[in-house]
């Protein structure tokens, strides 16, 4: 089935993006795994909100909803891989981030300083549009992933203790 | 008098609090690993945090000793590395698995070992960024276009880290290069997507910790701290696109 190989194929290359973007901001080793992982779920379960035909969520509450799953995974996770609950949750975030919409607006913000007046609403109208998107997906992101760990202070703050009591 | 201890202890946790927070933790897990720090040593603490500074109150319960002292945040490159073992050394204090003066020599040996800069950081973010174009829709020249001028990018930010230019002319040059290359894909008409290319090559200057941290301050009424995280984010985010509009003419590639 076709949308079956490109759920696979979404949360592979979900995978293969939190590693890379996780190796720029230096986690400890035992990380990494968790961090393809936890992008791998997140993002396909952002993909299912989005792609089946029963639910069609918009990409603004799916990502929302996917990024609290992430919160959720991440926290849980952490005291078995002994690293603080943000070093599994950021850059397993990144995957989701809205690139493509930010590239559009930028674009757009630029044809409407260089574009004459016929063509200022149409590049007005683009930049608005892909701007409001890219900023409601970037707030429900952080607010989904943040919420957890002030959620669970108990587990996401005693994850690096040695002694676990 | 106790021979100084609250001023030993106060300049452990200002040394502590700034490389810490330097390598990139939000404000909530500052606080409470002081906290926790300053419950096993028996004193009481009060912090308040700054865009660039970090003003600790160490003092001892019943009106004793009072120490303040204020100290520069150190400017570092974001490492979880650090941020996981000076986490674990807060327990490890809080515990009394370390005692108060080893505590020091344990501070001087996490900050003395740096995470090392992995040779292969440039291949594996290359690996990222391409497989991010490919999240966008991108076919499969624009992710090896991707990949190369990712690559580069990141070989370049890596040289001119090392020489401590300014990190924002270090955005600025990596996503120039970055989308200079990332145009080849259209200007030779390699594949079919190379709006897709030119947009995800740069995604890997995007500061999403430094934004993500904000967050997690506002969430937290750390709300001055917040802003200066979020305009530390913005700019890097505006010499990135100044970066890219610049390698988009240079080039001649229209927005659309």
């Amino acid at each position: 089935m076709d949308l079956a190989l490109q759920f696979f194929q979404d949360a592979l290359f979900a995978a293969i993006a939190a590693i890379g973007f996780a190796a720029i901001s230096r986690p400890p080793r035992q990380a990494y795994l968790w961090c393809a992982v936890i992008a791998a779920v997140g993002h396909s379960v952002r993909f299912l909100l989005m792609h089946t035909p029963a639910v069609h969520f918009h990409i603004v509450i799916a990502t929302t909803l996917a990024a609290l799953v992430v919160g959720i995974l991440a926290v849980l996770i952490s005291p078995h891989a002994k690293v603080p609950a943000e070093t599994c949750l950021f850059p397993s975030l990144l995957p989701m981030i809205p690139g493509m919409y930010a590239y559009r607006t930028f674009g757009a913000l630029v044809m409407c300083l260089y574009g004459g007046e016929q063509t200022f609403d149409h590049y007005f109208f683009l930049f608005a549009s892909n701007g409001l998107t890219c900023f409601f997906i970037l707030l429900g992101m952080v607010v989904g992933a943040t919420v957890p760990i002030f959620l669970m202070p108990g587990i996401s703050f005693r994850a690096t203790r040695s002694r676990l009591i | 008098m106790n021979d100084g201890r609250v001023r030993r202890i106060c300049d452990f946790m200002s040394r502590y609090a700034v490389w810490l927070f330097g390598s990139g933790c939000t404000c909530i897990r500052l606080e409470k690993n002081i906290r926790r720090m300053a419950v096993a040593a028996g004193v009481d603490v009060e912090v308040t945090i700054l865009p660039r500074h970090i003003h600790l109150t160490v003092s001892e319960p019943q009106g004793g000793d009072a120490v303040t002292t204020i100290a520069s945040i150190q400017t570092l490159p974001i490492s979880y590395d650090t941020v996981t073992r000076l986490s674990r050394l807060s327990w490890d204090v809080a515990d009394g698995i370390v005692s108060c003066d080893d505590a020091h020599a344990e501070l001087d040996r996490v900050i003395a070992t740096p995470c090392p800069e992995r040779s292969w950081l440039p291949v594996i973010v290359g690996a990222a960024n391409a497989a991010f174009c490919r999240l966008f829709g991108g076919d499969i020249i624009a992710m090896a276009v991707v990949f190369v001028a990712t690559v580069a990018g990141v070989v370049i930010r890596q040289m001119l880290a090392g020489k401590h230019v300014d990190n924002r002319i270090v955005v600025f040059a990596c996503s120039f290069v970055s989308a200079v290359l990332a145009a080849g894909d259209g200007l030779f008409g390699f594949g079919s997507t190379p709006a897709v290319a030119i947009g995800s090559s740069v995604l890997y200057l995007v500061p999403g910790i430094p934004f993500l941290n904000s967050f997690s301050d506002l969430v937290d009424g750390h709300y001055i701290c917040a802003l200066g995280r979020l305009m530390q984010a913005v700019v890097l985010t505006c010499c990135l696109s100044a970066g890219l509009c610049c390698g988009m003419l240079l080039m001649n590639v229209g927005m659309f």
